[in-house]
């Protein structure tokens, strides 16, 4: 158990004198993930709205289909996404494979169904008094839209939480997408898998601390904005 | 298009949900500035009704015209002047202030906005101090009914449709809602469209009672709506038992089940009609005056009377009444022909 002690109180270290190469998976993980979040966010709510609100003939499907895509292996989507973007691929001449903005794409894919199904419940279990309200007080269609995902934030934020969650935590799309390139692609989850497996669990320790922290902090900022 | 003076007409309007039908309409108007009451048992269309009138939802076939012209859902002119108050109102998840501010906010109209919520809601009794920056959830079904009188006061809207406003609160909550409608009428012209089962209310304060059944429109107030089962009694003469030995006879129905309807002109009442007078009648029934109202629009006497499991309402003179000596307790006996039933 030694082992484990000494990994601890070394990767405490590694925090706190600011281990370069340390804060460089953790600078790689916050920004692919941010971008992919605002992505997954901008796209998923308003179709997520629509799902859950409107109702049209293909929606059962398209309702499975999303929830299908909800169960999504992440070394599924990394094999993907990496076959599109390989050199051969039909977005190859972009240049995205081994890069963060690769990481991305997995990733919005990876988040993008939990935004959608997340929203679409939480708009379906809104209270149908709601929409008769806002329309007798005069709103607009737009004014309709905005206030029902306003009164549903609560919703919409835990489904931002979750799909952010599982994008933090993914290994199979930053592994194979990214390519763990030290300073470039790797992130807290490649560079724990990778410390680990040379042995170096202070620095699997660190980055897992920090990964927690980082858990830690999104979930406290939840539950303050829930009070407010 | 439009009836001198009327604010909405609805022409051949009919609604169904699913393959319900739930209304079905084909001429009605209401005028401006009136206050029209809607009284009918539960399911007979009155919030469907409401909810066209307040353009939330269209009509699945028929038009509505408001101020003489067609109106749909989100039309602009017709949201900005009609807004409808259900029996259980929804609160948005903000403050009462915010609430009450919304309906001017979304239309660009937050000039001396805190004067305005203030006034809103001493309207419907609630101190601005005590109640505005409380949140949804911290009011009692009472004070959310009147926040929600409230954010539709503030709107100084043409039209106010109520849908059973004081159902499901306390007398005193009721009584500010009541004061607060005829108050939006006083003030600002408003006009009222109010489905309610109170019809002790309804009578005393409308200038238009309509009765609604089965989703159909009775433009006479309270009438008398009889449910089966009628059992053939003869050649062409059915009968439904009424408590006892009591027998109401009708001609032979529809079906079974069918209901019959017995208009309030075409009942007679007597306290002392000797043997022979009643025999003129096919149907001489005895009951109890149960309830008298003075009727606001006609200055009549709408009169109930219990028989057996029925109740039978009457529209009488103050003549009448004087003359007949009828007060609430007296038992009377009720006349009418069996041809003079309709069936719905």
């Amino acid at each position: 158990m030694d082992f484990l002690l000494s990994g601890f109180l070394k990767a405490l270290d590694l925090l706190i004198t600011l281990d370069s190469s340390t804060w460089s998976a953790v600078a790689a993980s916050l920004k692919v993930s941010t971008i992919s979040m605002l992505i997954s966010l901008a796209a998923g709510l308003p179709l997520g709205f629509a799902l859950g609100y409107f109702d049209f003939r293909a929606r059962r499907f398209i309702r499975t289909c999303v929830d299908t895509l909800l169960s999504l292996p992440t070394v599924f989507i990394g094999l993907v996404v990496y076959a599109f973007i390989t050199s051969r691929g039909p977005l190859g001449e972009f240049g995205l494979l081994f890069t963060l903005t690769g990481i991305a794409i997995g990733q919005v894919i990876l988040a993008l169904p939990i935004v959608v199904a997340l929203t679409a419940s939480t708009v379906e279990n809104m209270d149908n008094r709601l929409r008769l309200t806002l329309m007798s007080l005069g709103a607009g269609k737009r004014d309709l839209v905005v206030t029902c995902l306003w009164e549903v934030r609560y919703g919409l934020l835990a489904a931002a939480v979750t799909a952010y969650g599982r994008v933090m935590t993914e290994v199979g799309i930053s592994m194979m997408v990214g390519g763990n390139i030290k300073w470039h692609t790797r992130t807290i989850t490649t560079a724990i898998a990778l410390e680990t497996g040379k042995g170096m669990f202070a620095n699997g320790i660190a980055l897992g601390l920090v990964l927690i922290t980082i858990a830690f902090a999104v979930n406290i900022s939840v539950s303050f904005l829930r009070q407010r | 298009m439009n009836q001198t003076g009327s604010l909405y007409r609805l022409d051949h309007v009919v609604h169904y949900y699913n393959d319900t039908k739930a209304l079905n309409i084909d001429e009605m108007t209401i005028p401006a500035g009136s206050i029209t009451g809607l009284t009918g048992p539960n399911g007979s269309g009155k919030s469907t009704l409401l909810k066209l009138l307040a353009f939330v939802s269209a009509p699945t076939s028929g038009n509505i015209y408001f101020k003489g012209r067609r109106e749909y859902p989100f039309s602009s002119r017709s949201r900005s002047r009609v807004t409808l108050l259900t029996q259980e109102p929804y609160l948005l998840k903000r403050s009462v202030y915010d609430n009450i501010a919304y309906g001017l906010k979304i239309r660009k109209d937050t000039k001396q906005l805190d004067d305005r919520v203030r006034n809103a809601l001493a309207t419907v009794g609630l101190p601005y101090g005590e109640f505005a920056f409380r949140k949804w959830h911290q009011l009692s079904g009472g004070e959310t009914q009147r926040a929600a009188m409230a954010a539709r006061l503030i709107l100084e809207p043409e039209v106010l449709l109520l849908d059973e406003p004081t159902a499901s609160v306390d007398a005193d909550s009721a009584k500010l809602i009541r004061d607060a409608s005829l108050k939006a009428r006083e003030f600002f012209g408003t006009t009222l469209v109010i489905a309610s089962h109170d019809w002790h209310w309804l009578y005393e304060i409308c200038d238009n009672l309509l009765y609604l059944f089965k989703g159909m429109v009775f433009s006479s107030g309270m009438e008398n709506i009889i449910s089966g089962p009628w059992e053939k009694q003869g050649e062409d003469l059915y009968a439904r038992k009424i408590g006892g030995e009591g027998k109401l006879f009708v001609n032979t129905p529809p079906a079974e089940d069918s209901h019959a309807l017995v208009r309030k002109k075409d009942l007679h009442i007597n306290p002392h009609a000797s043997g022979k007078e009643r025999e003129n009648f096919d149907n001489r029934l005895e009951g109890v005056i149960t309830r008298m109202i003075l009727e606001k629009a006609g200055m009549e006497i709408i009169t109930s009377v219990m028989i057996g499991d029925l109740f039978f309402t009457l529209r009488l003179s103050g003549q009448e009444v004087r003359s007949l000596r009828l007060y609430p307790g007296a038992k009377v006996v009720i006349c009418f022909q069996k041809d003079a039933v309709q069936w719905l």
